[in-house]
């Protein structure tokens, strides 16, 4: 008896649906749109095959003329009585027949044929199928939920840095901008939903930004996204809060980190009054820090205890002749940021080295330096 | 009744039965009969979102694309020919069979545990 229970039990499991894959949806609701076709293609079939074995009847069993005569008095053509037979009074009793109800059903069959094809659903669909499998192969990426001007800024700073990015909008009236900029991957869903949170790759997406106007639906977001990746370390969500209070409680609720906009540009604007006397290098530091200078970047680079850095003078390891790239500053271990470094300065464990050079340079520095005591580790072990 | 049902498995039958008989004797009217059934079964087909439906409406579009070679083959003078090309459709329209076979089993099935 027990066993009896287990395998029905089993048996209620495997018979649980799971909740379908929003391309899978997208698929259906195609196969749906195409369903349409059958009806026009089945009365234009219809009218080929009566005239095709009519005319066979008439001519004896003459299969090409008599398709081709059909073809020429349902398509309204009528290069004559080409088919032997067709020109007999019984003929033409029958191509009359056969343009009453032929005519008419070829026009309306292929009209409704090619606005079944040209309907914005059909070619949306497909278009949106195409995205999603384009999306499946993304990894790494950013997801954007909600699309506004502070959104459209966003991505074209991302575009700038050849960062990928999927948009999460569900407002329809938002494609007309998201066709218009230019935006490779979109989903004009409710991004609340965990379907099309996986459909925009979350699960191989390197963090995300929540920004849809409304507290109630960004914390909406936040909670499902989190629901899906619950390390904060491991994926990352922005998002924008109206009040200081609520940025508070989205923090709480899995947001790595919360933004006031108006205060946010208060803070950034403020800077600027502060610098008065010093507008470039202020203004190029707020640019590096904002991802708006591309050329120039900051990298934070961490000396870890057995790294072939340790006890190195600077002006030893020679970053800026090497690869091209200066260390501006240490912040030590305890916090403090060491401004006054020199080429005698030593480099301790547990240090972190901030260098300043161009993006490219500084993938390369991170990636030698981080190489080299990689190997001085596994020398030691 | 489901009517829709009857008048796909209708066609499927129809494609396969003429298919037959056009191997067995070869004849023009047959041959169109055959071609306008298969046309019509792989038409109904279209747009059903089921796994096994699109295993039948792959079948289907092989067989159309056995028998319509084979009609203008016919035609032109080359009976043997067309034969073996209705030869391959017909086994792709036993396949349609099974498949529908297969289906309307399954779903007899899920109906009594609904």
């Amino acid at each position: 008896m027990p066993r009896l229970k287990l395998k029905r039990k089993i048996k209620r499991r495997l018979r649980k649906k799971r909740e379908p894959k929003l391309i899978e949806i997208y698929q259906r609701r195609f196969i749906e749109a195409l369903r349409e076709l059958r009806i026009p293609l089945l009365m234009l079939h219809t009218a080929l095959t009566v005239g095709t074995l009519g005319y066979m009847l008439l001519s004896g069993g003459d299969f090409i003329n008599s398709f081709y005569m059909t073809i020429i008095t349902i398509g309204t053509i009528g290069y004559g009585e080409v088919v032997a037979g067709s020109d007999t009074v019984y003929g033409r009793i029958f191509t009359s027949f056969l343009s009453l109800l032929g005519i008419g059903v070829f026009t309306t069959s292929v009209t409704v044929i090619v606005r079944i094809f040209f309907k914005e659903d059909i070619i949306t669909l497909y278009r949106a199928i195409r995205m999603l499998r384009e999306i499946e192969e993304l990894e790494g990426h950013f997801i954007v939920c909600g699309y506004d001007k502070t959104s459209a800024w966003l991505a074209q700073t991302l575009k700038k840095r050849k960062i990928e990015f999927v948009v999460i909008e569900d407002n329809p009236e938002a494609l007309k901008y998201l066709q218009e900029h230019n935006i490779k991957y979109f989903i004009t869903e409710e991004p609340y939903k965990r379907s099309v949170l996986l459909s925009a790759g979350i699960k191989r997406a390197k963090g995300m930004v929540v920004n849809l106007r409304d507290d109630a639906r960004n914390i909406a977001v936040i909670v499902t996204a989190r629901l899906l990746r619950p390390s904060k370390e491991e994926f990352y969500i922005y998002s924008f809060a109206s009040t200081d209070g609520t940025a508070e409680k989205m923090e709480e609720l899995g947001a790595n980190k919360a933004f006031v906009p108006n205060k946010l540009l208060a803070t950034r604007l403020a800077a600027y009054i502060f610098h008065t006397g010093s507008a470039f290098i202020s203004d190029l530091f707020d640019r590096i820090a904002f991802g708006e200078e591309t050329d120039i970047d900051i990298l934070e680079l961490r000396v870890e205890p057995g790294s072939p850095l340790v006890g190195k003078k600077l002006k030893e390891i020679d970053l800026r002749r090497s690869l091209k790239v200066t260390i501006i500053a240490i912040r030590k271990p305890d916090g403090e940021l060491d401004i006054t470094i020199s080429g005698e300065t030593t480099i301790e464990e547990g240090d972190t080295l901030i260098i300043f050079g161009r993006p490219k340079n500084l993938r390369r520095a991170q990636k030698v330096l981080l190489e080299e005591a990689h190997k001085v580790l596994e020398d030691k072990a | 009744m489901r009517y829709k049902k009857i008048i796909t498995d209708f066609f499927i039958l129809m494609a396969l039965t003429t298919n037959i008989s056009f191997i067995v004797s070869p004849n023009p009217y047959e041959l169109v009969i055959t071609v306008a059934a298969n046309l019509a079964a792989t038409i109904l087909k279209i747009g059903e979102g089921r796994v096994l439906s699109t295993e039948m409406l792959a079948s289907s579009l092989v067989a159309d694309l056995h028998l319509i070679p084979a009609l203008f083959i016919f035609f032109m003078g080359d009976s043997h020919e067309a034969v073996g090309l209705a030869q391959g459709a017909l086994a792709a329209n036993i396949i349609s069979v099974i498949i529908s076979i297969i289906e309307t089993v399954l779903s007899a099935f899920t109906e009594e545990e609904d």
